[in-house]
């Protein structure tokens, strides 16, 4: 282990404002989901799992070790999903952060299994490309994990079958801008396609609950 | 004399529940006690002790489909009934949420029923042997053994309206098969879930 005792401490706050970030822009919620920053080449701070985010303290965020996430120490018992972090830090040394989540407006391309096309020059700006899905897998498997590095190659971020959405970033700074754009496009896609599908020029919920009804009603 | 601890948990998830924005008209909040159940007399919004009731067992004034529920289900201990704009709208057209997502095939099961219509028997058929049902043109119906449960319940299940309905647009969601859903809702109340309950449950009150 060799960093700055100072930069841990440092980014033990970044973890723990990230969670509080998450909540209070919707982005998760209550405990599912999970961030980490790395510490250096093999180690990274995650979120412990099933925990408060509002109540965690800095000193609760254990270090796992990247080459082998069963290895963790400090803190307290690291977020389940620390694999999946794990892999893409050992894939891609540019990356420095990363965050899991299950926002809605993702969710919905999680569970239809649609790529998202680039929506903006911002969204090919950050996410690197449209937004792939990653192989079908139960929580916790490998399957999940090499199917999330598999869609994250050459991206920033991917949804996860099912599941919910990875983003990845140099920084936190930059993971959270790039949930944030992912959120915003796929609610934007989502709108159109409603408008497209109901011949309409302007997206109201109704809308698409009608085109819901029309569709699905008994 | 209500209980101090079930009345401030009652009042603490209905604050939760304005907060995630599950709220509408009607809007029912219930927990279990030795001699029947506590539920709200006002909306959730700024709920406090004072506007609570306690219900005994066999009164037949009481909320019917609340009696039926605690009297004829030993595992529920909580109820919520939540009225979010994507639960009401799958509610209206009376479908059935399939497992979306995993989350949902965890906490809420592998599907949610909605009631043939708001008649309390048709209620309890759609929930038979489930913790959740969505009433035909209401909202949606939430239980657990502990009123965090419940309320997880309610939240997983308003964003599960909310891709299914979405879902729809853009090719419709793919189902997680009934047998990877049945097992991961069979882990999650087995494994995660169970402990977990108890110790809420001590802290709720009763």
């Amino acid at each position: 282990m060799a960093w700055d005792k100072e930069e841990e401490k440092r980014l033990r706050q970044v973890i723990k404002d990230s969670g509080v970030a998450l909540l209070a822009e919707n982005l998760v919620q209550g405990t599912w989901g999970n961030t980490a920053v790395r510490l250096d080449e093999d180690h990274m701070l995650v979120t412990p799992t099933g925990l408060d985010y509002v109540a965690l303290q800095p000193e609760d965020m254990p270090i796992v070790q990247i080459s082998d996430p069963s290895v963790w120490s400090d803190g307290k018992k690291p977020t389940s999903e620390r694999k999946i972090h794990a892999a893409i830090m050992a894939a891609r040394p540019e990356i420095n952060a990363t965050i899991h989540s299950h926002p809605v407006w993702c969710s919905v391309f999680a569970s239809a299994h649609v790529e998202l096309p680039v929506m903006s020059e911002e969204m090919q700006k950050l996410v690197g490309g449209s937004a792939r899905v990653g192989a079908y897998g139960l929580p916790g498997t490998k399957k999940l994990r090499n199917g999330t590095v598999a869609a994250m190659q050459g991206r920033n971020a991917c949804f996860m079958a099912n599941h919910g959405v990875f983003c990845a970033g140099g920084d936190m700074d930059e993971a959270f801008e790039i949930i944030r754009i992912m959120e915003r496009s796929c609610r934007q896609y989502i709108e159109q396609k409603t408008l497209e599908a109901t011949g309409q020029k302007t997206y109201s919920d109704e809308l698409l609950f009608d085109y819901f009804k029309s569709k699905y009603g008994k | 004399m209500i209980d101090k601890k079930i009345a401030a948990t009652i009042c603490e998830y209905a604050g939760k529940a304005v907060s995630e924005r599950l709220c509408g008209d009607g809007d029912v909040i219930a927990m279990r006690t030795k001699s029947g159940f506590v539920v709200n007399a006002a909306p959730f919004d700024g709920l406090t002790e004072d506007k609570l009731v306690e219900v005994n067992a066999g009164d037949a004034s009481a909320n019917a489909l609340l009696s039926a529920l605690f009297s004829t289900r030993e595992d529920i201990n909580a109820v919520m009934i939540t009225h979010p704009a994507y639960v009401r709208a799958v509610a209206d057209a009376k479908a059935t949420i399939p497992a979306v997502v995993d989350d949902m095939a965890q906490i809420v099961g592998t599907t949610c029923k909605t009631s043939k219509s708001a008649e309390v028997g048709d209620v309890l058929k759609a929930v038979k042997g489930r913790n959740s049902c969505l009433i035909a043109g209401g909202g949606a119906l939430t239980s657990g053994r502990t009123m965090d449960e419940a309320y997880t319940c309610a939240l997983v299940l308003d964003k599960a309206a909310h891709v299914f309905i979405c879902g729809g647009v853009i090719g419709g969601c793919k189902i997680i098969n009934t047998f990877e859903a049945k097992l991961m809702r069979f882990v999650y109340k087995k494994k995660y879930s169970k402990t977990n309950q108890q110790n809420i449950s001590q802290r709720e009150g009763e």
